[in-house]
């Protein structure tokens, strides 16, 4: 327990020593404020009277629920993209930096597994993102709480999936760090993770544009062994939306991926010599 | 079971395979060295020759090809057997981001130790290697000296039985290195096992009992440095002596060097130096000194590698 405190508290200072980290939290607090000072709701026995932005009056709305559910389906999207991207770049160095000549042979001569030192960096990494999307995602949702008096516990679960659908892709972050010991392709090959999984999704549309039934099965087969980053995110706003979520197959095909993938980088780690 | 031994290996050998298994490199091979517990133990080698992937397989970080190494009784590959191990690699990289302090409590960490017998700990172990004013200074703004030094701090920090150096004196100035033998020493002195793997053969003399030179992946010479660096014979130094008596003399020794009106005559056994003296009293002649001369270590060093390396 105390060797695996010290590895998560390793990675957080790493983390933090890292300015991109900082970007991280930077671009957060930036978008708080922006919520906080920015947008002044006044609201009328209930009704939402004016939506006031950079002191212009930018939209008007009788149903003040439904346009706090829309504000906070905005912010939850913004924060699954734009916050992904920035986290699996930020987080991309930290596992090969342990693995650089000089380091890693003083880690391994300490009285921890190898798969102890693998998964406590991976934990501690999960973690700095996960402070960094509570910290946004509560923030806003205490703003939006305060000025409309709409307290919608939906937009709160964007905090888990996040997390979820991040530490599924840091597993491929960790896996090429550990193959190949560079940020770049480790970032590389997640970003396209990412940016296919949106084209993978449109599965009903494109078996019905494929010719074979051999094509259709290969498309099938990509799009259930990707991690389902476009539909954990179009869940999220359902979620958040109130409106029917089918989240179940998105999360344990993402989860046995995420569980395939780090079990590798763990076997890897294990046979590497250093 | 307990072991009298801090190191054992049987038959430790690496092979090294390129990515598509075409060529094989031997790196280690087959090396069987016993460290017994408490010893001062030199690993030593030309570049090349397999010290730091042998001390790599003790610690795990290399995994062997065949053979064994056991650490106090412990298979090697245990994370359990390097509890007791405080190890100093080669070009070490410490987290820059880290100060003095947060390095030092970061290992005594990983090696299990609790937060408040950390934090007790740190500002004497700092003080011991000189780095007391730096503890709250980032390891960044450290010269290459003083991260050895704080580099031998980690190592020390959970009171290991088996100290494993790897170039410890690197970039330290001999005034540190001083300090580092005396640190050493105390620990030699509590019994800990020392195993030291140094190019600095000087530094391995002087402070190592045992040695082991390796070549190209085998075990050249081991032994105890004293048995290693003795025998080569006795240095005699007169003056005032005929012409006569210097040519009789010279014909029995193995060499002559005359210098300042000094005569040093080498001679490769006992017999010989004292029939020397015996002729230089009858004729009285000064005799400067008499004195057994042995090798450097520099001297098995070299010949060893070389008389591996000639056919």
């Amino acid at each position: 327990m105390i060797a695996t405190l010290a590895l998560i508290q390793d990675t957080f200072r790493e983390a933090l020593a890292r300015k991109i980290f900082w970007g991280l939290f930077g671009l957060s607090t930036v978008m708080i404020l922006f919520f906080l000072f920015l947008l002044n709701i006044d609201i009328v026995e209930g009704a939402m009277a004016t939506v006031t932005l950079f002191g212009r009056t930018v939209n008007r709305v009788s149903d003040v629920d439904k346009w706090v559910r829309s504000t906070q389906a905005i912010v939850a999207t913004f924060l699954y993209t734009w916050s992904m991207f920035l986290s699996v770049f930020a987080s991309a160095g930290l596992t090969p930096s342990i693995l650089e000549p000089g380091r890693i042979e003083l880690l391994l001569s300490k009285p921890v597994s190898r798969v102890h030192i693998l998964l406590g960096r991976y934990v501690g990494n999960v973690l700095v993102v996960a402070c960094n999307v509570a910290y946004l995602v509560t923030a806003v949702w205490v703003i939006l709480g305060i000025k409309t008096g709409i307290w919608s516990s939906a937009f709160l679960v964007s905090i888990a999936t996040t997390i979820f659908v991040f530490a599924v892709l840091l597993t491929v972050v960790v896996l090429v760090g550990v193959l190949f010991e560079s940020a770049a392709l480790a970032t590389m090959v997640t970003i396209a993770l990412m940016i296919m999984s949106p084209i993978l999704a449109q599965t009903s549309t494109m078996l019905k544009l494929l010719s074979s039934e051999w094509s259709r099965n290969v498309w099938r087969t990509f799009y259930y062994c990707v991690p389902k980053v476009f539909d954990m995110g179009r869940a999220t706003l359902n979620l958040i939306q109130h409106d029917p979520v089918d989240v179940a197959m998105p999360i344990w095909t993402s989860a046995v991926f995420g569980a395939l993938v780090l079990g590798t980088a763990v076997l890897v780690f294990r046979k590497r010599d250093f | 079971m307990p072991s009298d031994f801090a190191i054992e290996t049987s038959g430790l050998t690496k092979v090294f395979r390129t990515p598509w298994k075409r060529r094989e490199v031997r790196a280690v091979n087959g090396i069987s060295i016993n460290v017994a517990r408490g010893a001062t133990f030199g690993l030593l080698g030309p570049n090349g020759a397999g010290k730091t992937t042998f001390v790599k397989m003790l610690l795990s970080a290399v995994h062997p090809t065949s053979g064994s190494a056991r650490i106090f009784g412990r298979n090697a590959s245990d994370a359990e057997a390097r509890r007791p191990i405080g190890y100093l690699p080669e070009n070490h990289r410490f987290p820059t981001y880290l100060t003095g302090d947060g390095m030092l409590d970061l290992y005594a960490g990983l090696s299990g130790m609790p937060s408040g017998q950390r934090k007790k700990l740190i500002p004497g172990l700092l003080a011991q290697v000189g780095l007391d004013q730096w503890g709250d200074v980032r390891l960044g703004k450290y010269s290459k000296g003083m991260l050895q030094r704080v580099g031998l701090a980690q190592a020390l920090i959970h009171s290991p039985s088996l100290l494993i150096l790897d170039e410890p004196s690197d970039g330290v100035d001999p005034v540190g290195r001083r300090d580092i033998r005396a640190i050493l020493s105390e620990l030699e002195a509590k019994g800990v096992t020392i195993f030291i793997n140094s190019h600095l053969l000087v530094e391995v003399e002087l402070f190592c009992h045992e040695v082991a030179i390796l070549h190209k992946g085998e075990v050249a010479l081991a032994g105890r440095v004293k048995d290693l660096t003795a025998g080569k014979g006795y240095r005699l130094t007169a003056t005032q002596m005929t012409d006569t008596l210097r040519s009789e003399l010279a014909t029995r020794a193995v060499s002559v060097n005359t210098r300042d009106g000094l005569c040093d005559f080498q001679f490769s056994n006992r017999e010989d130096a004292n029939q020397a003296l015996d002729l230089l009293r009858a004729q009285h002649c000064e005799v400067e000194a008499l004195t057994p001369t042995t090798s450097t270590l520099e001297e098995v060093f070299v010949k060893t590698v070389q008389g591996h390396t000639q056919p």
